[in-house]
């Protein structure tokens, strides 16, 4: 690209504003192409995309209602599926107040779950718009996540198929044999003990490795790591959904939001950084 | 376009015994898995009868048609419409048939995206994913499922073929039977909600379309440039022209004002991002624990924090912020007592967006830091900017994005920044232009 006859064609002031930091973010659905919306069907019953969050464990949950029509959907298996999803909320202590409400009914399968995980950015993300005054204006997304379906419901089904078959084949879901170089867990997870077998893979483990609980803070790396993965995730089994209510694009809070995102200011802003900041910056550069 | 039979070598195949249409020389090459089945007999298979049809998109939908014989009622609809045609216009229709022309009706009829729930959709996704419009009523949910009465769809790509002279881009099925509509492939993420997505072919039209348009603008000379550009190259002007029109298209206001018409765009940059600070010059750098009353709301939120003074006016108090401040001038960066340091809220113009002739994008911000702006890969799943806001309990959702970019610094104004700041030495540049990387930290 010869520089000499590059013509400069447009230019566009960049805005910077950081108002609604750090709560914009971006949510990518990897498995899903269309728009995100309740299915007609559904949305003539008056049902609604529903969000709830564990703020803590930065954990985000979006259900959406299915399309029950006959032409598409099982009921019958929905069913099924419905009850399983109800003893798994029940196990991992996810239920919401507001399914206790249907308890005279039997439960069924009306939406789908989705639910977010947390990716780390690499560089700074910014979000940009352009107003039609031929302004660009970039708002900073604090955290990514990206969505998707969670079906931990088949999890009981399986393991409900299996308990019926007469079989006395270990269970697939205990997980690969516990590594004899790799530490017993520490004595928190027997206090985890639930009656309910869901925790079955958690118990074997801590059984097993009985006598070696003296040394389990002593042998460092692995345990520790360990020790931490279960404390996560006793962390977010233990927080609580709130439930959010979720804005679609055209909503008014939403158009309110969007709004906010815009930098509101012409004044120019002074840098801080230079050029060379960001050689700096690269690892492995001096 | 006269070679019908051995071009597309598939039909001739799809006619019966592959010994006439096919050279005995490559007989086995000939056999192609879709096609043949281990005995050698012909397969059964859905073919539509065209005369002459681009090879890539009769692979494509052939391969689309074999995997699915007859599971869905639509499915079959469509696969005995056009095996029938087949075997109907077999040594026939074939090439004879005119084009059929389909005008939508029912209830799709208005085609895709015009919900006012997409408007802000557009380009890349509104390409693959169309949205299936409410409809007017209950009664017609459903109706595209029925194999008795599908909805006939409009053909499109009869613009195509218009457009697109030199390529015979010509959709030509044969006549339906009675009670079977045939449906275009393109065309089935439209029959209903829940219908599947039909593969992009956008890129090759797109592609074709540049091309074709790039040949008959062009002069003579010029035209047999066009044919000898790589492919290659024609993507990447592409690209750089869409971004062009990301910035520089001027939003022309769409029937439904309330749907907001701006597109997002998602922008990379490199760690890290520059600092910027209100131009004021601060006395102390230190977090001044100010109480300053944060709102925090949105429309509030980035007037009561950035305090913006520029040279000109240093005078000026800060009488815009509504906040009170001890300080007079030393309030650009007042924190809220349960703010960490980092958090300081800015708004204002923080350098241009530079659009070349050549299509490059450039990003000039303070202090000579020069950035290329390019196009990012594109996803093709869905992506949300939302707003969460915890004080109610909202996930707003800001709307998708349309588009990433990828920013980096431009690589001749950080060589020549760095041989001015004369950091060459720092870096141990030797005679040849390389220095010495630090791998151990």
């Amino acid at each position: 690209m010869n520089a000499e006859e590059d013509r400069l064609v447009t230019v566009l002031p960049i805005h910077l504003s950081n108002a609604l930091a750090p709560n914009v973010h971006i949510h990518q659905f990897p498995l899903l192409t269309r728009p995100l919306q309740a299915p007609p069907s559904a949305r003539a019953a008056g049902k609604r995309i529903a969000a709830r969050i564990k703020p803590k464990v930065k954990r985000l949950e979006v259900h959406v209602p299915v399309d029950t029509r006959q032409q598409v959907w099982n009921n019958e298996r929905a069913r099924e599926l419905g009850v399983a999803r109800v003893e798994d909320d029940k196990e991992k202590n996810q239920e919401s107040q507001k399914t206790k409400l249907k308890e005279g009914e039997e439960p069924r399968l009306s939406e789908v779950r989705i639910q977010s995980e947390r990716i780390p950015q690499k560089g700074a993300y910014m979000l940009g718009v352009v107003r039609d005054a031929g302004r660009l204006h970039l708002h900073p997304i604090s955290e990514s996540y990206q969505l998707r379906p969670t079906l931990t419901y088949m999890d009981v089904l399986s393991r409900r198929n299996k308990r019926s078959r007469a079989g006395d084949d270990s269970d697939s879901d205990d997980g690969p044999p516990p590594d004899p170089d790799e530490e017993a867990p520490p004595p928190v997870v027997k206090k985890e003990k639930k009656p309910t077998p869901g925790e079955a893979r958690e118990v074997q483990v801590a059984a097993r490795r009985s006598d070696k609980e003296g040394g389990q803070a002593i042998q460092g790396g692995l345990s520790a790591v360990r020790r931490e993965m279960l404390l996560m995730i006793r962390a977010e089994e233990e927080e609580t959904w709130e439930d959010l209510e979720y804005c679609e694009g055209e909503t008014e809070e939403s158009g309110h939001a969007f709004e906010g995102v815009f930098s509101r200011s012409q004044e120019p802003l002074e840098c801080k950084t230079a050029v060379a900041d960001f050689l700096n910056n690269i690892r492995g550069l001096q | 376009m006269a070679d019908s039979n051995t071009s597309g070598s598939q039909h001739g195949l799809s006619n019966g015994t592959p010994g006439p249409s096919v050279p005995k020389a490559i007989g086995s090459l000939a056999k192609k898995q879709a096609d043949v089945t281990r005995l050698g007999t012909q397969k059964l298979k859905f073919v539509p009868t065209l005369p002459a049809r681009r090879k890539k998109e009769g692979e494509v939908k052939q391969e689309e048609n074999v995997p699915k014989p007859a599971t869905s009622e639509r499915g079959r609809g469509r696969g005995r419409g056009r095996g029938e045609g087949r075997g109907g216009g077999r040594g026939g229709a074939r090439g004879g048939a005119p084009p059929v022309e389909m005008t939508a009706s029912g209830p799709f009829a208005m085609g895709p995206a015009m919900a006012g729930s997409s408007a802000r959709r557009s380009t890349p996704r509104s390409n693959f994913t169309p949205i299936v419009p409410l409809g007017p009523g209950p009664s017609s949910l459903g109706a595209g499922l029925t194999s008795s009465a599908p909805p006939a769809l409009k053909r499109e790509k009869d613009k195509d073929t218009d457009r697109v002279k030199v390529e015979d881009d010509d959709e030509v099925y044969s006549e339906p039977d009675e009670g079977v509509e045939i449906v275009d492939m393109e065309n089935v993420r439209q029959m209903d909600w829940m219908a599947p997505e039909s593969l992009r072919k956008e890129k090759d039209d797109a592609k074709k379309k540049k091309k074709q348009a790039k040949e008959t603008e062009a002069a003579a000379a010029e035209v047999d440039l066009a044919n000898a550009v790589d492919l290659s190259e024609s993507e990447e002007e592409e690209e750089l022209e869409d971004i062009i029109e990301d910035f520089a298209l001027e939003a022309e206001p769409l029937e439904e004002s309330d749907v907001r018409q701006e597109r997002l765009y998602f922008f990379q940059f490199p760690e890290p991002f520059p600092t910027f600070v209100p131009r004021q010059p601060l006395p102390d750098a230190a977090p001044i624990d100010v109480d300053m009353p944060d709102p925090s709301t949105l429309t509030d939120g980035s007037d009561a924090k950035g305090k913006r003074v520029s040279f000109a006016n240093d005078t000026k108090p800060p009488a815009a912020s509504p906040t009170p401040a001890s300080a007079p001038g030393a309030d650009g960066i007042g924190l809220a007592p349960d703010q960490k340091p980092e958090e300081v809220k800015l708004d204002g113009q923080i350098g241009q967006l530079e659009i070349y002739q050549s299509g490059a994008v450039k990003m000039r911000l303070g202090n000579g830091i020069l950035m290329d702006v390019t196009a990012a890969t594109q996803p093709s799943f869905l992506q949300h900017a939302v707003y969460l806001d915890m004080d109610n309990k909202r996930l707003c959702v800001l709307g998708e994005v349309n588009k990433r970019f990828v920013v980096t610094p431009n690589v001749d104004a950080l060589l020549d920044d760095l041989a001015s700041i004369g950091i060459a030495d720092e870096l141990q540049i030797d005679e040849e232009g390389l220095f010495k990387m630090d791998t151990d930290s």
